[in-house]
């Protein structure tokens, strides 16, 4: 009987599960168009299974060898199944090989069951309590069913009600395992997960590379939509990568916004997305939810995501709690880009409905009005360095150093910074200048906050200054500036070499060009700026400077690639979503638990953040700060102006 | 420690009372001692008697060295007033013009703004001593001012009527068009204010079919010609114009009247004048709570700190003071007060003319927010800290007691005046 | 445009007309929404049921239509530029154009950003029609039949409550609420209308001189005494801006006395 079942039984699911392919690509394809490759993307997949993805998977030790048994189990196991069953094939080797991947796949799953009987908090449970349960099911209803092909059981043994626990459990397997990966049951995070892998949207981002630039809108196309509101409006490849989620929860722990208790979850997000392009109700979800928030959401009237009022599945604060750290695509093993789903909708709602909550409305007029998100005269940009007698590049034919100084000119501790820097780049006789009032604000802000129009008038307008001095390369001390000058003006045809000013610092000591004196004895710590770290890859040169200096760094748990937001990036301060606790005063409490009385930083949003927490608490002091303390060169006497250590401001 | 070093040229100063700069040196020197006692260069105590002593009842100055008299002398400065000197005293009897000045008498009293459109006033009727002209107010409604002699007004046109009283701009443009026939002054002015002076003025202008010149700010003299400097376009522009008849004058167009006295003289309106068409019904001035004041706008700011504990008598002291309340980014942060409230860099950017910053020990952000406040006043337990370098006013104690205090005097002095007004 | 459902059900609804100018930036001069007229707009968006219409008198450059834009951004479907001339005035023009509308209330601000800025239009068109005026309007309370009632703008936030009769000019006050943002995607769908209309030119402009504005100078304090001690003492008071006064160790009584004295000398005490 066996004999007859289990072939039927595999065939079965086979056909379901093709079909259910169909009608799934069919489903994603409703997006918008996004070109691909299909045959090198389909050729890619195993090796970015086996390297990229796995790369993220086991940073998590248990639950990689977890992963390795069970998928490497089951995807054997199959294969062999529908040989050895399939086309009855049982002799020799091949038995013996679906018995042992089907014991070790049983041995994984016992090991996701035993994970699940006590979760923690970021894993959904719902359909993925089953799991491992449909798992354990498949896998010992296939090995004992092969035990009588490769013999070690007679034929026809036991009776004919085991044969019928066995056809259940396989068929219980098979629906899960197969049909129900095409047909959105847990397991659908394997079909899609894997496709998603060969079609993503940031190619670039396989093999050792990074993607983190912000497509740009075709604002020339009427007819294009500005940003998504409806779960159409995704490229087919998003709504994909959406698909792919395993609702694992990584996302979850690390986003600085869910730990503050604002309204975003971003595990949540993504599965509100796969509701609005599936059932259109939350009603089926089984994790944490947006903070504050419970209950059953369905998508809004018309279709759409976000409600402007009343009620859709995603509030707009959701959104707007985002602070575009990539903590959570760092994490995810299923490579989803959550914070491009974010901005495309913060997109419709600043570009369509002129929605920008809080003080982002005035922010993006000062933009627009100004060039500058505070509303300054942009002929004052240089005032605060009336002393310093800065270098423009207007009057010079070629400069070794553009300095892009950003928005921080208006703001007097920056203004600390700068000087330090400026100190810094003369002490090791560094042939630099800069635009001077002609600079603008980079764009960052305005793009986060999606409006994508001011971001490319001011990029376009930014490229054309550039376009016009000849300079070798561009430093900053804003990583916002350095990611967008050195990843999103690329879109637009500006493409320079630009440095962040710790990597140009690292630079200038390894060339001997600066010297310190003896470090002061002190403890220091180092908080990584997402936009350096996360969106650029920068974690060492700020180390080999403090190093340099003589510093020891104590590090802090979360550093490097999972280092916290300071709850700066993203427009987050401009919209200030209400939470029970904020974002700074967490990273303070990180900071405290290394014992530094210093900690170093590498951008003017994390200093406002971070010292906007109530004293008492460590020191902030950007690197060029500490640099230009340990300086001993003596500079250039024409300069005498910088010697004077930065005046106290206010007298 | 730096050593006691001597200035020959200032002792020299000291000594010699016919010295110019004396009385300023002393002064100086004074900060430790009176003016009228100081330690001479070989020190000993100098004294100078014709600082010291106080005219007694019978003219004679009396020098008491028993140091009994001399605290009450100080303390009692009715004398001073009394010594006022008088101004002379104008009359202008055949004006060979008149110039017609609408001030807003907020309060039934001269404002301020009131004042400097009468000393433009001034100016145009006194220019030419060959054609003297004369200044004529006009006063809606009742009122309590008592010193028009002193602001520079010759005539005043006192229209009691009470259906005058309070805003009524239709009934005042019929008034002033009756004025028109009869006096036809050879120029209007208003004071180009949002208590009723720019709305009149333009009412006026457009009915006599004249131009106005606006946002006047200062009277040019070209050619023998008045000509006049406006604003334009919201503050951005500067216009230079002949002088029209009707005018519009900012505040600070020109200095008040302060040394002559005029006669205001009542004249009255001959006519009758016709019954206004009336659309407009007044019903009232509608109590506003001063705390939704928008920030950025507000003209006086109490703003709250880490530094304060009990949040509703801070509420409480806002509403009494009548002022837009403020918070630092910790009041914030912590939820004592909503975000839009916040001032600072991070916050709102603030320009009022007073700030007073309760607990408020003066971030970098918060001090670069107030930059633009004309003073402010810092109420701290901490004497160091940086708000109270920066304050033009620092009260170094507990803040709920001070403010309380200062609550107490406001509604002190407000019932004092309440009892005045009744008198 | 989904806002404006009771554009179809029309007639029976109130007809606004808001007459929006091309601002300028206080610091830039770039051209945009000019602030008060973008606030009169918001009143409008405000006003139920009613029927909105946006009219522009001047020349049609393209700095022009993309201020008018910033106005189309706040989700107007289409604006009406009456074309004229540069040096035009445009009272005549916009008269013509609200005989023919008969709009029950028209909000404008109350001085424009650029030009001569005098805040005069609104009182011309209300008496050359015969219309009501409204100056300092903060926000509307209600409407019914043929009378409104509002709120007028006093200094420093205070208010005032008028009963006005319809139709009315109305110049909407700095302090009336903020404009909504100005949408992209709305702001390039929207339309301009032109309509040709003669230019009758403004005689007197040609004989005003207009050019950047100066700092004002500050009002010097005039001391008259008749003492030359107090006079020099006056004079040589040390100039305001250094270290402030600090009162330490003295009663709360005393610091709140020397408080209210700063506060009576800045005139901020309403008593």
């Amino acid at each position: 009987m066996l004999n007859i079942l289990i072939p039927l039984l595999l065939a079965v699911s086979l056909v379901l599960g093709a079909v259910g392919a169909f009608r799934r690509i069919a489903m994603w394809r409703r997006g918008r168009p996004s070109p691909v490759n299909i045959m090198k993307g389909l050729a890619s997949i195993p090796r970015r299974y086996l390297v990229d993805l796995h790369h993220v998977v086991e940073r998590d030790k248990y639950i990689a060898h977890t992963h390795v048994a069970t998928a490497g189990g089951f995807v054997a196991s199959m294969v062999l199944a529908i040989i050895v069953h399939g086309f009855d094939l049982a002799s020799g080797i091949l038995g013996w090989l679906l018995l042992a991947f089907t014991a070790i796949m049983f041995v994984g799953s016992v090991l996701v069951y035993r994970r699940r009987i006590n979760p923690p908090a970021r894993l959904s449970k719902g359909a993925f309590q089953r799991l491992p349960k449909s798992l354990i099911a498949f896998s010992l209803g296939m090995f004992l069913t092969t035990l009588p092909a490769v013999g070690l059981m007679p034929e026809n043994a036991g009776s004919w009600v085991f044969a019928l626990v066995l056809v259940v459990l396989v068929a219980w397997g098979l629906s899960e395992l197969v049909f129900g990966m095409t047909w959105g049951g847990p397991m659908k995070h394997a079909f899609a997960g894997a496709l998603h892998l060969g079609f993503h949207r940031r190619q670039e981002r396989f093999g050792g590379g990074r993607s983190t630039g912000l497509k740009p809108l075709d604002l020339d196309d009427r007819t294009a939509p500005l940003g998504v509101i409806k779960p159409e409006e995704f490229t087919w490849n998003q709504r994909l990568g959406f698909d792919a989620c395993v609702q694992c929860g990584r996302c979850e722990a690390v986003c600085p916004a869910f730990a503050a208790g604002q309204p975003l979850n971003p595990k949540k997000l993504i599965q509100d997305m796969v509701a609005g392009m599936t059932t259109g109700t939350d009603a089926k979800y089984a994790g944490s939810h947006y903070p504050g928030q419970s209950g059953e959401h369905q998508i809004g009237s018309g279709g759409v995501l976000v409600a402007r009022k009343g009620e859709a599945l995603v509030d707009p604060d959701t959104l707007w709690s985002c602070t575009t750290c990539r903590a959570c695509v760092e994490e995810c093993p299923m490579m989803i880009e959550h914070v491009d789903a974010v901005v495309d909708m913060r997109r419709h709602l600043t570009l369509e409905y002129g929605d920008t909550p809080g003080k982002g409305a005035d922010v993006l007029d000062n933009l627009i009005a100004t060039d500058n998100p505070g509303g300054f005269s942009p002929t004052s940009r240089m005032n605060w360095a009336a002393d310093l007698e800065l270098p423009l590049i207007k009057d010079r034919e070629r400069t070794e150093v553009l300095l892009w100084l950003g928005d921080g000119v208006f703001d007097m501790r920056n203004q600390r910074t700068l000087r330090a820097l400026i100190k810094v780049l003369r002490a090791a006789r560094v042939d630099f200048a800069v635009l001077g009032n002609d600079e603008r604000d980079s764009g960052d802000l305005a793009r986060r906050l999606g409006d994508e129009a001011t971001f490319q008038s001011l990029a376009k307008r930014n490229i054309a200054t550039l376009a016009k001095h000849q300079f070798d390369c561009i430093v900053t001390c804003d990583p916002h500036s350095f990611h967008v000058l050195k990843n999103e003006y690329g879109d637009f045809g500006g493409h320079y070499t630009v440095y962040h000013h710790s990597g140009y610092l690292d630079r200038l000591i390894g060339a001997d060009r600066l010297s310190f004196a003896p470090a002061m004895p002190g403890t220091v710590t180092y908080h990584d700026p997402c936009y350096l770290g996360r969106y650029n890859g920068e974690y060492e040169a700020p180390r080999a400077v403090l190093k340099a200096l003589g510093l020891n760094v104590n590090e802090m748990v979360r550093s490097g690639y999972r280092s916290r937001c300071c709850g700066g990036g993203g427009g987050a301060p401009v919209v200030d979503v209400p939470g029970k606790q904020r974002i700074p005063d967490m990273r303070m409490d990180d900071i405290r638990e290394t014992g530094a009385e210093i900690v170093a930083v590498g951008c003017p949003q994390c200093t406002a953040m971070l010292e906007g927490v109530v004293e008492p608490r460590p020191q902030i002091k950007d690197i060029a700060e500490l640099v230009a303390d340990a300086l001993t060169d003596r500079p250039d006497p024409r300069h005498k102006a910088d010697q004077q250590e930065p005046l106290e401001v206010i007298a | 420690m730096s050593l006691p070093r001597k200035n020959p040229r200032l002792e020299w100063i000291a000594r010699n009372r016919l010295h110019p700069d004396h009385a300023q040196v002393m002064a100086e020197q004074g900060a430790s001692a009176s003016p009228s006692q100081w330690m001479g260069p070989a020190g000993l105590v100098r004294r100078d008697p014709h600082r010291i002593g106080s005219i007694g009842p019978n003219g004679i100055k009396r020098i008491d060295r028993s140091g009994l008299l001399s605290s009450q002398a100080a303390a009692s400065p009715g004398r001073q007033a009394k010594s006022e000197p008088q101004k002379p005293l104008v009359t202008i009897d055949e004006p060979a013009f008149i110039i017609a000045v609408v001030p807003d008498m907020a309060g039934g009293e001269l404002t301020s703004h009131d004042r400097d459109v009468l000393g433009m006033a001034r100016q145009l009727a006194d220019a030419d001593p060959a054609r003297q002209g004369a200044v004529l107010a006009v006063v809606f409604g009742s009122h309590r001012e008592t010193r028009f002699e002193h602001a520079g007004v010759d005539r005043l046109l006192h229209l009691g009527d009470e259906r005058l009283e309070g805003y009524s701009p239709e009934r005042r443009l019929g008034q002033l068009e009756a004025l028109e026939r009869e006096y036809s002054p050879e120029r209007w002015v208003f004071p180009d204010s949002q208590l009723g002076g720019a709305e009149l003025g333009r009412r006026l202008s457009v009915r006599l079919r004249e131009r106005p010149a606006t946002q006047v700010w200062q009277l040019l003299s070209r050619d023998n010609e008045w000509a006049c400097e406006c604003r334009g376009a919201r503050e951005r522009s500067d216009i230079v114009r002949t002088l029209p008849r009707c005018i519009l004058a900012l505040e600070e167009c020109a200095e008040p009247v302060s040394e002559t006295r005029h006669e205001v003289r009542a004249v009255e309106l001959e006519g009758s004048v016709p019954e206004a068409m009336i659309r407009i019904d007044n019903l009232g001035q509608v109590a506003v709570d001063p705390a939704s004041v928008a920030l950025g706008e507000a003209e006086f700011i109490l703003s709250g700190g880490n530094g304060i504990k009990n949040w509703d008598r801070f509420h409480h002291a806002a509403v009494q003071l009548r002022a837009a309340e403020g918070a630092s980014r910790v009041a914030v942060d912590n939820g004592f007060m909503p975000r839009e409230r916040q001032v600072g860099a991070t916050g709102t950017w603030v320009s009022a003319r007073v700030y007073i910053a309760v607990g408020i020990s003066g971030a970098i952000q918060h001090l670069q927010g107030i930059e633009r406040c004309n003073k402010v006043v810092a109420i701290n337990r901490d004497m160091g800290c940086d708000m109270v370098k920066r304050a033009d006013l620092a009260v170094i104690g507990d803040a709920e007691e001070i403010l309380e205090a200062l609550v107490a005097l406001i509604d002190q002095k407000r019932t004092e005046e309440a009892r005045h007004e009744a008198a | 445009m989904k806002r404006h459902e009771s554009m179809a059900s029309g007639s029976s609804g109130l007809s606004v007309a808001v007459l929006v100018s091309t601002g300028r930036h206080s610091l830039t001069g770039r051209p945009g929404r000019a602030d008060q007229d973008a606030r009169a707009v918001e009143l409008a968006l405000n006003v139920e049921n009613s029927h909105i219409r946006l009219f522009h008198a001047g020349e049609p450059g393209e700095e022009c239509r993309e201020a008018l834009r910033g106005y189309l951004g706040m989700g107007i479907d289409s604006i009406s530029l009456i074309e004229q001339s540069a040096d035009a005035d445009v009272s005549a023009a916009l008269e013509e154009i609200l005989r023919e509308s008969k709009p029950g209330l028209v909000l404008t601000g109350t001085q424009a950003e650029q030009g001569e800025g005098s805040g005069l239009l609104p009182y011309m068109l209300a008496e050359s029609l015969g219309w009501s005026l409204i100056a300092g309007l903060v926000s509307i309370e209600s409407i019914e039949g043929n009378q409104a009632t509002i709120l007028q703008a006093l200094p420093r936030g205070q208010r005032r409550r008028l009963k006005v009769r319809l139709p009315a000019i109305a110049t909407v006050d700095e302090s009336a609420a903020r404009a909504r943002q100005s949408a992209f995607g709305p702001a390039q769908r929207g339309r301009i209308d032109t309509i040709s209309h003669d230019s009758s030119t403004d005689e007197a402009l040609a004989g005003l001189s207009i050019k950047a504005a100066r700092v004002r100078p500050k009002r010097l304090k005039i001391v008259k005494s008749k003492s030359a001690r107090d006079r020099f003492k006056a004079a040589a008071a040390k100039s305001e801006g250094g270290a402030g006064q600090v009162l330490s160790e003295v009663s709360a009584q005393e610091g709140a006395e020397a408080i209210f004295k700063l506060l009576q000398d800045e005139n901020v005490l309403s008593i």
